[in-house]
């Protein structure tokens, strides 16, 4: 429901960025040895010299038929440089994903099923310390000591995840964006799980006679799960900061290195492509969070 | 019994009372805490170190010296060097001590930007009944947006530096003052004084100030604090990458990233400052935490 308005918000600011560029579009296509007339016209064959709305709407038009313009510097089209870089990032964020969700959600379990004791309070502590680190930090000692030493590779990405160079290139990077992931999902799933572990429907499992474990996970874990998947949606956010300095460190050749490339080296139609791709990518892994949700609770689906 | 007696006896209740309420003071409650006491006072070390380092700080942090270059933390060539020289022979502690300074205090701007920005949308929201909708989803779309998208985008309009950085922390503060900002007016709102300043004849200007600003404000203030770590996380992460302070400035984030290529030889240079900076959000969390539990009587039993 509010993706519209942000998504309008992101092509907004996108447009501005464009207004910014400090050289005149109109004097680049004219050439150094145009006359004042000649780029006046180039200017008005391009509509540059029409109001700010109208150039907005036209933009609006560019973008719906996935023409974001030309990078400055390779001069290839933004829509295919991020082609090229879209899928690592996926790859990077599953690969975070896929070891960090199951584990915070079983490290949150251990906890609240230990409640009090010495278990609860050093995973809780690990927590904390987890949302705590710079990602840049882990990434930095895992480079120093896993990568230093030659155990696994640390500069780039080798291959698609299915082949065995670019899997083991792709461990680190998943293991720096993953650390600091696991810390909110397992504190998430504690808090939610000492909740439903109070509820009547788990006394009645318990009166039943159901083991400890199976009360845990078949009747609690479940319901206390729709707390940890909007977490999850709400971190995907903090997780694309994370995977931004990730690509950036481990030179993972996707969207966030690709963005952070082009504002330090100023090539403008390729940052506010990279900008708007992340943008809509969050907004899209934020729509699949709300159709995840109605599947782990139908009370939602019918409402 | 006299009145005397009687008027001394309620003076003793009435102490009795006053000291029970300081006890459960929500401050009190969080520093009874052993880790959150920890985290208060190493902040409190923390903060007035970066205020004093100009005059605490052993060496110059800008002072470059070649033949000093990559010196073992108090090495032979470096004797002074509690951490060493970095790249370029600068010594390290006093460099962290600046770069505290550079980090907390671009912080504690963005922060009190933020958050005073964020605070008048809160307490407008909460006041004027008309303008809570539409001003509380503007809220919910800036909370929805990753803000490292926001530090992305404002370098790339504004051109990367401390500035831009400053203007991105922000906004990321905005939302989330905003929301704890209403929530503490809406209860001041349903007091009986508002109603009376209201009959009394106070206008909206003199009822916000007077009434619901001076209210609320320890409350988001609190807020505002724990923020910090939140916006000095972030804003270390975008100066990592190279958006926010440049070299040379003595900045926590920056420093780390300059320290990267030097890893495999002179791991002091990137370590140092990222346990810096691991340390100040890791006590800002724990307080935080406490706080959290402290202020929530559910968690409280």
């Amino acid at each position: 429901m509010i993706s519209l308005p942000v998504l309008l918000g992101v092509l907004l600011i996108g447009f501005l960025l464009l207004q910014v560029v400090p050289t005149d579009p109109a004097t680049v296509v004219a050439g150094p040895t145009a006359t004042k007339a000649e780029v006046a016209a180039i200017r008005q064959q391009l509509g540059l010299d029409e109001p700010l709305w109208i150039q907005f709407g036209r933009y609006l038009g560019r973008v719906l038929q996935l023409d974001l313009g030309r990078s400055m510097i390779s001069n290839r089209p933004v829509v295919d440089e991020i082609a090229l870089t879209f899928w690592p990032t996926v790859e990077l964020m599953l690969a975070c994903l896929v070891w960090a969700v199951p584990l915070g959600i079983a490290l949150g379990t251990l906890a609240a099923r230990r409640r009090g004791t010495l278990i609860d309070r050093a995973i809780m502590a690990l927590s904390v310390m987890g949302v705590s680190v710079p990602v840049f930090w882990v990434g930095l000692l895992l480079i120093q000591y896993v990568g230093g030493a030659g155990l696994l590779p640390f500069q780039g990405r080798n291959g698609p995840i299915w082949t065995p160079a670019g899997f083991l290139s792709i461990i680190l990077p998943a293991v720096t964006l993953g650390a600091v992931f696991v810390g909110p999902v397992a504190r998430m799933t504690r808090t939610s799980l000492l909740e439903t572990l109070g509820a009547d429907y788990v006394r009645t499992a318990r009166a039943k006679g159901a083991s400890d474990w199976r009360v845990t996970i078949r009747h609690a874990l479940r319901n206390a799960m729709i707390p940890v998947v909007t977490l999850v949606g709400l971190q995907i956010g903090f997780l694309l900061g994370g995977s931004i300095v990730t690509e950036t460190m481990f030179a993972w050749p996707g969207v966030g290195r690709m963005a952070v490339g082009a504002i330090t080296s100023s090539d403008f139609p390729l940052a506010q492509g990279a900008i708007l791709i992340l943008a809509v990518g969050f907004m899209m892994i934020n729509l699949a969070v709300d159709v995840l949700y109605a599947y782990l609770d139908p009370r939602i689906a019918r409402s | 019994m006299t009145d005397a007696t009687l008027s001394l006896q309620s003076e003793a209740d009435q102490r009795a009372i006053a000291a029970i309420r300081r006890k459960n003071a929500v401050w009190r409650r969080i520093l009874r805490d052993p880790a959150a006491a920890a985290a208060a006072i190493f902040l409190f070390v923390i903060v007035a170190a970066a205020i004093l380092a100009p005059l605490i700080a052993p060496h110059d942090p800008y002072a470059s010296n070649m033949r000093l270059r990559f010196c073992k933390p108090l090495g032979d060539r470096c004797p002074t060097f509690l951490l060493g020289a970095d790249n370029q022979g600068r010594d390290m502690l006093s460099r962290i001590l600046f770069g505290l300074r550079a980090t907390l205090g671009m912080g504690v701007i963005a922060v009190a930007v933020g958050g005073g920005l964020g605070a008048l949308i809160g307490l407008s929201a909460a006041y004027f009944k008309r303008l809570d909708t539409p001003l509380m989803r503007l809220v919910d779309v800036l909370l929805s947006f990753p803000s490292i998208l926001f530090g992305l985008a404002i370098a790339a309009v504004l051109g990367t530096g401390l500035f831009s950085l400053v203007i991105a922390l922000s906004v990321a503060a905005v939302p989330s003052i905003a929301r704890i900002a209403r929530g503490a007016a809406q209860s001041i709102m349903q007091q009986e004084y508002m109603e009376a300043g209201r009959a009394v004849g106070l206008g909206d200007a003199a009822l916000i100030w007077r009434y619901l600003a001076r209210n609320c404000w320890p409350t988001i203030l609190i807020y505002m604090t724990l923020q910090l770590g939140q916006a000095i996380l972030l804003g270390a992460a975008l100066s990592f990458l190279g958006l926010g302070a440049q070299p040379p400035t003595a900045e926590l984030g920056s420093m780390a990233a300059d320290g990267r290529k030097f890893l495999q030889i002179a791991p002091n240079v990137s370590t140092f400052p990222c346990a810096a900076i691991f340390l100040v959000v890791l006590a800002f969390n724990v307080l935080g935490d406490a706080l959290r539990d402290a202020l929530d009587p559910k968690l409280r039993q």
